[in-house]
């Protein structure tokens, strides 16, 4: 068993990252799209993952979030002339992290159940700004965007090309994930989790637990933020759908039937996600209703989502009964 | 002047539906422990089974007695089948399962009846209008309030002053005592679930009239209600009427006085009360 382990974590990474490489030669055009969005929805679900199965905090209002990041990077490329892209990228990154660090002062005086609650009125608040702001937001018409090249010395990147805007998520979102993973491994990731388990006795240790909670709600909400400045710059376009309830619900769904206790959970739930609704829209235009029943499904019987079922599958297989803590094995 | 009395009575009368909303909010949060987000959705539900039912049967009244009850067998249903069976995994599968349910009512209801707006029509003495005070007023909005007021003035009695509302508050605080004394707990949970439910089924039907029928009726008031029960303090009934009557009259007012940030008014309520007291006016601090 131990074996088995390291041939996957020594040729596991590697591979991954030449089949992401070859992507483009292996797919067609328009799966290269669905491909991008998948991966730009990886991060957006990630970094939903590090308050919902690191920090036990669970949000209904990631949304504002993501909506923020999208509308404060197409307002900075299309207001200020000349602005590079990852200038512009940047920008809505770090606007993003100064709304986290304001919406999480208040929100985070509060705990569990009002803590939701309350997320979910601020994602409607700043939707209904996005909706009413009109002369900023675009209302109800949003706003179109046209990304310029990013210019590397030897050659540019258009965004407007799908495999160009292809290598350009995967690189970026690609660093952005590997830094969340990072993230979880570091002390400031690792005393998250353990005030999650017993706040109380990290206090005593000398932890400022509503420090590390506060820095924690910024990070997730700027990568988030970043996913968004993304997808805006993916679609040339971004609309209040950025940061409706249902683009919280989304990731939620992705998260949740992806599994959140394990890092890649919410990796393989956005993945999945975006490919079934591909698929099942094609089919009925109510395939939303087959997602939630899913989503309830996974509630009732398998509370580790997809990758807690691979995870006990993969076990059985073996014959062994090992428990890998994850971290969200403690609720 | 008499314009300032007209907002305030439009005031009143959605501060009566807000309270109709958040009561059984309340109810359900204050004695299980359970922050239901499907309860905007049984409202919904509660307003489109009535609108079926008044095409049908064609009577207002009807509908607004058997909606209800539709609605508390469902909530008894999802309870027992459902809610039961996470309440082991704790709070947040709770809050989880809820919101699926809410999200499935929702992509539900919009394959039954479809995305636009139904409209109900009530007819007779509700209809019409009274004069009063040199002004015209619609009977609705008014019923609408009286109606809230006497559920309100009901709840408190069953809670307080009767045998069941003991056992139900004694459920709470000591599930193991009162279950030591013969009653059976999950079964006081179950009709506390199917009885909150039945109310937000009556303020859908409630709403109907007034506000027409439409998807996004759910969301809409599912907002303003926890805005009211966060005011107000979670699980706090005294809280949720004081807080319905402030927003309703914000609502009211907000749309003559800053008709730009009339929306963004109960939100910055909410963002004061949060900076203040963060339990809410009438909350108990965790």
């Amino acid at each position: 068993m131990p074996a088995a382990k390291s041939a996957v974590s020594r040729w596991g990474l590697p591979l991954g990252l030449a089949l992401l490489a070859a992507m483009p030669w292996i797919m067609p055009p328009f799966q290269l799209r669905l491909i991008t969005e998948a991966i730009i929805f990886s991060l957006y679900a990630v970094s939903y993952n590090l308050l919902l199965g690191y920090a036990g905090l669970l949000s209904f209002g990631h949304a504002m979030f993501f909506g923020v990041g999208a509308f404060a990077t197409a307002l900075a490329l299309n207001h200020l002339a000349g602005i590079p892209l990852f200038l512009a990228v940047a920008l809505g990154t770090g606007f993003t992290a100064m709304v986290g660090l304001v919406v999480g002062l208040l929100l985070l005086r509060v705990k569990g159940t009002p803590f939701a609650l309350l997320t979910l009125a601020f994602n409607a608040l700043v939707f209904a700004i996005a909706v009413k702001w009109h002369t900023v937001t675009g209302g109800d018409d949003g706003l179109s965007i046209s990304p310029p090249a990013v210019n590397l010395g030897l050659f540019q990147l258009s965004p407007s090309n799908p495999i160009d805007m292809y290598y350009l998520t995967v690189v970026v979102i690609g660093l952005a994930v590997a830094y969340c993973w990072y993230f979880t491994r570091t002390a400031m990731g690792q005393s998250v989790l353990l005030i999650r388990e017993n706040e109380e006795r990290m206090r005593f240790l000398g932890y400022n637990t509503n420090v590390a909670r506060l820095n924690l709600f910024i990070i997730a909400g700027a990568l988030a933020g970043l996913a968004g400045s993304f997808y805006a710059v993916f679609n040339s376009f971004v609309s209040q759908d950025a940061v409706s309830i249902a683009m919280t619900t989304k990731v939620l769904l992705m998260t949740y039937i992806g599994g959140t206790a394990s890092f890649v959970g919410p990796i393989v739930g956005a993945v999945f996600y975006t490919y079934v609704q591909d698929f099942l829209s094609d089919l009925t235009e109510n395939w939303p209703l087959i997602m939630g029943v899913l989503f309830i499904l996974m509630v009732l019987f398998a509370p580790g989502g997809l990758s807690g079922l691979a995870k006990s599958l993969a076990a059985r297989l073996r014959g062994a009964n090992n428990h890998e803590r994850g971290p969200d094995e403690n609720h | 002047m008499s314009e300032i009395a007209v907002f305030f009575l439009h005031g009143l009368a959605y501060a009566g539906l807000l309270f109709l909303v958040s009561s059984g909010l309340t109810l359900v949060f204050g004695m299980m422990n359970v922050l239901n987000f499907a309860h905007a959705s049984f409202y919904m539900l509660g307003a489109y089974f009535a609108y079926s039912l008044v095409q049908v049967i064609g009577n207002f009244w009807l509908a607004l007695i058997i909606s209800p009850l539709l609605l508390m067998l469902i909530g008894a249903v999802i309870e027992r089948f459902l809610l039961r069976k996470v309440h082991v995994l704790g709070h947040v599968h709770e809050l989880l399962l809820t919101f699926g349910i809410a999200y499935i009512i929702h992509e539900g209801v919009k394959w039954i009846w479809g995305t636009s707006p139904q409209a109900m029509t009530i007819t007779g003495f509700l209809a019409g209008t009274v004069q009063f005070m040199g002004i015209t007023y619609p009977v609705y909005r008014l019923f609408l309030f009286s109606v809230a007021v006497a559920l309100g003035l009901a709840m408190a009695l069953v809670l307080f002053k009767t045998r069941i509302g003991i056992i139900v508050r004694a459920a709470v605080d000591d599930s193991a005592m009162v279950e030591a004394l013969g009653i059976n707990v999950p079964l006081v949970f179950m009709g506390v679930f199917a009885v909150g439910a039945a109310l937000s089924g009556f303020a859908g039907v409630a709403a109907g009239p007034l506000l027409s029928v439409f998807p996004g009726m759910a969301e809409s008031i599912l907002i303003d209600a926890f805005v009211v029960i966060v005011v107000g303090g979670m699980g706090s009934l005294g809280g949720a009427v004081l807080a319905s009557f402030i927003i309703g009259q914000l609502q009211s007012f907000g749309v003559i006085l800053f008709p730009q940030f009339s929306l963004a008014l109960i939100y910055m309520l909410m963002a004061l009360v949060l900076v203040v007291k963060p339990e809410g006016l009438f909350g108990e601090k965790q």
